[in-house]
Order: structure tokens, then sequence, then C-alpha cells
């Protein structure tokens, strides 16, 4: 056996290729392909420059969905961190070791599980005779069922965020695992308090797992459409929802006009995290 | 550093904890237990009314076999390519030094872009390049997709390969196929068996690509999704239900192959 591993730069080839022409002449696709001209006589398209697509994203209120799409991530992204980083900090400093080990795993077990079974089984939740209903119903609270619980933004809101959860809570738990804990005692020692620990110690510690939550979740909300589809109400969209539509009649200009703004924003947002925080280095934990 | 602490915060920390937790697992896990119900209408079954019925009934959906049949076939196909490709990709990770930053943002930002626009970007790409929408195009679609979360599992299981080790064998003679080969494979198999499982999972599950890149024969979430939204039924739950259970018992077996090669002394 002489063989010898290839460079550096060899490893890199074959990932590489599937990124360019899987990940990235698409996108190259998605660029050129909102400039050309759609006829919507024979719904074919025409390499004709034309900026028609994004003079339409204006028209039928589709901005409108574009801004309350960006909404709903900023909120649930809001919501995602309000709950991941207490369960962040309860796993690395309040449970024992056992415990943790436990709640790691039940945090890694969303990731691999169906988003189009969990999104689903909310509607047997949520439903007129769903759960929540029956159980207010039964304690005397309503008497009648509560309309608002399912198909509506209240439902695609609840939806999402169980979706995205783990998103928000795995960073964060990465950063929690950077915060020297003799800093907490010492603070501690010198006489802080519990809040005065959290709030100078371990928040700002931990801002790049914030800013990583925050940045996954809200990605994750511009990007989805099952939970519209399954929970929202009658016309209730968001962008990917709205893709879907346009494509019905194969209009790729509009389409990939709206997936160009889409992606502008996206990647503008990594990209200033990522250099503003450094993804790699939460992640690379161990490497020298 | 428990001392002191003020319970009342704890508690609410605790609550919060459990708040989400709940949110994530008490769905899916009542849709298990409906699944379970003899009743058409979805509801907890009583303990002795528990019943594997509708489960045995999914054995004559033919369309949901096939498609189950479909999805798993492309999901080994996107485990092992995307197994490989992210060992390939930490491993250049690993060698490089000044542009690692820039290598790991160019595989973790397929992981971004969202579903839809992939799918239909790909499909638009495939149909130019006259590539029939069918097996092979899903799978390039799935591949995209995990090879981000491959790469993360693989790359962390790199923290337990000491540049010592290496420098180690380098100096017995080895040279770096054998330090691969004999170092750091065995020390990140676990990592590569997690990555393999968990882009397994990551493919069975997937939909918006899919229901793109998919030619006639459909995969089974995109199966799955005509059946939920043209009205539910015992078999919809079902079906969901053993998916479920399959997930987690995959995760678990993961996580318990994980935990228990890191008690072993090294």
């Amino acid at each position: 056996m002489n063989r010898r591993l290839p460079p550096a730069f060899a490893l890199m080839a074959l990932p590489l290729l599937a990124i360019l022409v899987l990940g990235f002449l698409p996108l190259m696709v998605v660029v050129v392909w909102s400039v050309w001209t759609w006829d919507p006589l024979t719904y074919w398209i025409r390499p004709d420059f034309n900026l028609g697509s994004y003079a339409a994203i204006l028209e039928a209120g589709r901005w409108m969905v574009i801004v309350s799409t960006l909404g709903k991530a900023l909120l649930t992204a809001l919501i995602c961190l309000l709950i991941g980083w207490p369960t962040a900090y309860a796993v690395h400093f309040l449970a024992g070791r056992r415990l943790s080990l436990i709640l790691l795993a039940l945090m890694t077990v969303p990731f691999f599980t169906s988003y189009l079974i969990r999104s689903f089984s909310w509607r047997l939740v949520l439903g007129r005779t769903g759960v929540v209903n029956d159980l207010l119903i039964h304690l005397g609270l309503l008497s009648a069922p509560l309309d608002w619980l399912l198909f509506s933004n209240f439902a695609v809101l609840v939806g999402l965020v169980a979706s995205c959860l783990p998103f928000a809570t795995f960073p964060l738990l990465l950063s929690m695992r950077r915060v020297d804990p003799v800093l907490l005692v010492a603070a501690e020692d010198l006489g802080a308090g519990f809040w005065t620990r959290l709030s100078t110690i371990v928040v700002p510690l931990t801002m790049p797992g914030i800013f990583a939550g925050f940045l996954f979740v809200f990605v994750m909300v511009v990007g989805s459409s099952t939970e519209v589809q399954m929970l929202g109400g009658a016309g209730a969209s968001i962008v990917s929802v709205m893709i879907n539509d346009v494509m019905r009649v194969a209009n790729y200009p509009l389409a990939f006009a709206i997936s160009s703004v889409v992606l502008l924003v996206i990647f503008s947002v990594v990209l200033a995290g990522n250099a503003r925080f450094g993804l790699a280095r939460l992640f690379g934990e161990g490497q020298s | 550093m428990m001392r002191g602490e003020g319970t009342l915060s704890r508690a609410l920390i605790w609550t919060i904890t459990c708040l989400g937790l709940a949110v994530i697992y008490a769905p899916p896990l009542y849709l298990l237990g409906v699944s379970f119900n003899p009743a058409l209408q979805p509801a907890l079954p009583h303990v002795a009314d528990v019943t594997l019925k509708w489960y045995l009934a999914l054995a004559g959906e033919k369309q949901l076999i096939a498609a189950l049949e479909q999805s798993l076939l492309i999901a080994a196909a996107t485990a092992f390519a995307a197994t490989l490709l992210s060992l390939m990709a930490a491993l250049a990770y690993v060698e490089l030094h000044a542009r690692r930053a820039a290598w790991f943002l160019t595989v973790l930002l397929p992981m971004f872009v969202p579903g839809v626009i992939q799918g239909l970007a790909l499909s638009a790409v495939f149909q130019r390049a006259g590539v029939k929408a069918g097996l092979l195009t899903v799978i390039g679609g799935h591949l995209l997709w995990a090879l981000p979360f491959a790469f993360i599992v693989i790359l962390t299981s790199f923290g337990v390969v000491r540049r010592s080790y290496l420098m180690a064998a380098a100096d017995l003679g080895a040279n770096r196929w054998q330090q691969f080969r004999d170092v750091t494979l065995p020390l990140i198999r676990p990592g590569l068996v997690s990555a393999f499982i968990f882009s397994f999972l990551l493919s069975l599950n997937e939909f918006t690509r899919a229901f793109y890149l998919a030619g006639r024969q459909n995969t089974l979430p995109v199966v799955l999704f005509g059946k939920m939204n043209s009205g539910a039924s015992p078999t919809i739950y079902a079906m969901s239900g053993a998916i479920f259970l399959l997930s987690v018992f995959c995760v678990g077996l993961v996580l318990a192959n994980v935990l228990l090669k890191r008690r072993q002394p090294a």
C-alpha cells in the first residue's frame, strides 16, 4: 500500500463539483431567467432581457407576501430564541450529566423526523374537535370551540416555532459550552445574583450562538411552505407558496424574480452574520 | 455553582424548557396515539382498544408502498454519496489552513437555499440538460440538502483526532494514506455512521425538493402530502406514525452508538 492521500485541493474537487453543479449553477439559472421574458399566451419563456418580472412583484400584493414572510421569520426567530436560550441554559448549566444527555438526544431527534408529519399533527391538536378545544370545553372554560386555532396565522406561527426550535437551540448550546464556568463562580463570589450573572456574563458570551440561532430560524421560515400549506387559513401565503402558485402557469421569470429577491435577503443576512460572528468557529470546536 | 441559585428563576427556566419540548413532541406523539385507535374519528384509544389494524392496512396501500420503496432507494443512495463527499470535504477542511473558513461556508451555504427555490431551479437545469425527472434528479437535490449536515457531523467527529497521533504515525513511517486508514478512519467511524444515517433520514423525510424533482414515480412524502390534503384517514396516521417511529429509532441508535464509543477509554 504505497498510495498517498491526495492533497487538499484534490479532496475538495468532488464535493466542490457537486456544490457547483447542484447548487451554484441552478442559482445562476434563477438569476438569469428572472430577467427573461414570459409569454402568457404560450406559457413559454424567451431569452429576451426584460425587467417586467421584477415590476410584477410590486403587483397583486406580491410584495406584501414578501414583507409578511420576513415578518413571520422575524417573529418566529424571536420566539424560538426566547424558548431556546433557557433550554440551552438548562441543558448546559442546570441539568446533571445523565439528564443533559437525555435532553440533548431529545433535541437532536426533531432534526431528522419529517416536518411534514410534525406540521400535520398540529391539525389534530388545534382543530375544532382537537385536543386543545376539547380540553378547554371539558374544563368549562369555553362553551363552543375556538375557530381561530387552526387554519390561521396563529396555527402557522405555532407550527413554524415547533419546526424551527431545534435550529435555534443547537447553536445556542454550542455557544454555552464556550462559557468558562469559572467566570460564573467568580461573579457569584463577588455577590452577583442569578439575573446579573445571566445578563452580564452568559448572554454576552453566547451572542454568537444567539445570532446563529436567529439566522437559522429566520432562513428556515423564509424558505418554509409546509406549515402554511398545512395550517394556514384560506388565502394564507408565504414566499415559497407564492412561488408554487406562480409556477402553475410555468411563469419561470416571475418565480425566479421572487426567488432572487429572497435569496438576496437570505445571503446578505448569512454573510453579514458570518463576517460578524464566524459561523465556522461555533461548529469547528476541537479543531486546532 | 448550584449554591444560592434563585429557585424561582430555575423553575422558570425549566418550565420554558418543558414548554419547548412539549411544542416539539406533543403533537406527533398524539398522532402516534391516534394511529392505534380503532375508530375513524381521531382520538386517543382506551388501553383496551389499542389496535394495529391501520398499520396492517398499510400493506394494502399500493401507492404508498411503491412510494416508500422509491424513497428508501433514494435515501440510501443519497446517504452513501453525502457521507463520501462530506468525508472528503471534512478532510480538505482539516488540511486547509488559511482558507478553511471560506471552504466551511461554501459547503454550508446550500443549507440556506429554500427548498422550493432549490428544487425548482434544479429541475429547470435538469430539463434544459435533457435529464429526465426521476430517481437520479431527486438524489441530486437531496445530496445537496444532506451534504452540509453530514459535513458538520463528520467535522465534529474529527475533534478526537489529535494532531499528535498523526505526527506519531508519521514518525513511525506511515505515509498520509496510512495515517488516514489506520489512525483517522477508526477514530471518526462513529461520525461516518452518524452522517450516513442522518443523511438517510433527511432524504427520506424531504418533501419540497422532491416535489419538483420527482418524475411520475413520487416519493413517500410527496404522496403523503397529497393524501393529507385530500382528507385525513387512519392509514395516513399509521403511515405517519410508522415513519416517525422509524426516524426516532434510527436517531436513538446513532446517539447510543456515539455515546457508547465516547465512554470507552481511548
